[in-house]
């Protein structure tokens, strides 16, 4: 792996944990799908990415979204971690599918808004999965081979892989991140915490040669 | 097997130079009861050139120094290290502990500088997975089956425990490591020596040597007045394997009142895990048959185990509460 200059992040299971029930509701109305996709809310978030490519109407999501943030606990090394990044001089994204009431309101809730060079939603990207990747490296100028994206999910892989960044696994459920590790990330962390030793660890192979 | 070339200096300072000239694709060869085993493995870590130090001079050797310590060449073996009768009369909570590691076999072959210096154990990186130590960057310990060799008290990428016994038997002494660098040499506390995961040279490794650096003795300060200490190690085996959860436990006492405390866990951790919190409870109180109760209620508050092993912290606790009613007896 090359040296890592930008991170993208989608909030939803990779800064916070968030709920499943607001995902399903939106999967129930829009699409009349039942069931519990996943027990995670990153799981029930992702699934839903891939049965929709857009959402509409738009209101109806957005407000369960937003339920969803209003809900969702940050986890406890996302400060920190974060601010270490920063001080690293490692360039943060938000590039998320959700919309861009949802992204601001989570960004605002927790006080995160300082972090991110770039914030890219679904709103002001154009788009879900990969689209909102795709922007956020363009705007920046960033090639993606310098750049990881964090996610715990099989369509996040995808969606990264898609978008030429490299998917780092989120090991948030060990039985879950078992599975993933068979998908081929690039890496995978148990906290985001380890984010920082990971980039300085590629760094200190690629100066290794 | 890979291909490896040998070099067999004949002082320190040749081997540090065939050491810096290879960089991290050489390593120290001595007793290869680690070693040797990593490269039978074929793991993409394993050195391919070995700088083999058992023909160096002033290596293998324990002697009293001028302080009234004990001052030990690195190369000694484990088995010499048991049979002397300096170690046993001075520090015999050491020599019970280095009894406890491996086999006879292979405490017979197995140096000192290797046991404290040695690669984790982690059944993953062992049988060849692509993980943070072995040129991949995912942690199948923290994800897999962690009960016997994984960390219960947190990782930094890495999650595999600190194997060594020795450096958990040291630590209670006060011992400290000394170092031949090309800068000269360096001294540091064996919790200094092997601090857990942590990247040097570009590699996750448990211990601060560098590439070019050798470990060339330990010297354990003299037993202070009124010491007595006590290692204790829990097996998934009753013979030959490595800590589920290990104790070395070491009380200074004046009548029954404890002046001063060392803690340190062994298993348990991605490195020897002093608790300090159990010392300071420990300080001035009397060793009594309730102590190891009261101990064991402070003990090991911010443990952070894997999904599989919860129960190294339970037999942890047990060891302190059992190491000092040893202790007491």
């Amino acid at each position: 792996m090359q040296r890592i200059a930008g991170l993208l992040i989608e909030p939803v299971g990779c800064l916070a944990e968030f709920p499943c029930a607001p995902f399903q509701e939106i999967a129930r109305r829009l699409l009349g799908r039942r069931g519990k996709f996943s027990a995670s809310g990153s799981g029930c978030y992702w699934h839903l990415l891939k049965l929709v490519d857009e959402f509409s109407p738009q209101p109806l999501a957005e407000a369960l979204e937003i339920e969803a943030v209003n809900a969702a606990s940050l986890y406890e090394d996302t400060v920190p971690a974060l601010a270490e990044l920063k001080a690293m001089g490692i360039h943060l994204s938000i590039a998320s599918s959700l919309s861009d009431a949802a992204t601001t309101r989570f960004l605002e809730k927790h006080s995160l808004g300082d972090f991110f060079t770039s914030v890219w939603n679904r709103n002001n990207s154009g788009g879900v999965k990969a689209v909102p990747l795709v922007r956020a490296l363009s705007d920046a100028s960033l090639q993606p081979e310098n750049v990881v994206f964090l996610t715990d999910t099989v369509e996040g892989i995808k969606v990264a892989r898609a978008a030429g960044v490299h998917p780092i696994l989120m090991m948030n459920d060990p039985d879950e991140a078992r599975r993933l590790a068979m998908h081929n990330p690039a890496g995978g962390v148990v906290s985001l915490h380890e984010i920082p030793d990971f980039i300085r660890l590629i760094a200190a192979q690629n100066k290794r040669g | 097997m890979k291909k490896v070339s040998i070099y067999k200096p004949s002082t320190v300072d040749e081997a540090i130079q065939i050491l810096s000239q290879h960089g991290t694709s050489a390593a120290v060869y001595a007793g290869g009861t680690d070693l040797l085993i990593r490269l039978k493995n074929r793991l993409e870590q394993a050195p391919s050139y070995l700088v083999d130090i058992k023909k160096i001079d002033h290596l293998r050797y324990i002697k009293e120094d001028a302080q009234g310590g004990v001052e030990i060449g690195a190369a000694t073996k484990l088995a010499e290290l048991a049979d002397s009768r300096l170690l046993q009369e001075r520090y015999p909570m050491l020599v019970e502990a280095i009894n406890k590691i491996s086999s006879p076999e292979l405490r017979n072959a197995s140096t000192l500088g290797g046991d404290l210096l040695q690669e984790v154990w982690c059944q993953y990186l062992r049988g060849g997975y692509s993980c943070w130590r072995n040129g991949g960057y995912l942690c199948y310990g923290a994800i897999g089956d962690n009960s016997y060799y994984h960390s219960a008290m947190g990782g930094r990428l890495c999650y595999a425990v600190y194997p060594g016994d020795a450096a958990t038997a040291l630590i209670p002494f006060d011992a400290r490591a000394k170092l031949a660098t090309p800068q000269g040499v360096k001294e540091l506390s064996i919790e200094q020596l092997v601090p857990g995961d942590l990247m040097v040279d570009g590699r996750i490794q448990s211990h601060v040597v560098r590439f070019n650096e050798i470990l060339t003795s330990v010297v354990i300060p003299a037993p202070k007045p009124g010491v007595r200490a006590s290692f204790e190690k829990l097996r998934p085996r009753g013979v030959w394997d490595f800590a589920m959860a290990s104790l070395a436990i070491s009380l200074q006492l004046r009548d029954k009142t404890i002046d001063d405390a060392r803690v340190v866990f062994g298993g348990i951790a991605g490195r020897p895990w002093r608790e300090t919190a159990v010392e300071t409870f420990l300080k001035g109180k009397t060793l009594s048959a309730e102590l190891g109760e009261q101990a064991h209620s402070v003990a090991l508050v911010n443990a952070a185990p894997l999904k599989y092993n919860a129960t190294k912290i339970d037999m942890a606790k047990g060891l302190l509460a059992s190491g000092l009613a040893r202790l007491n007896a």
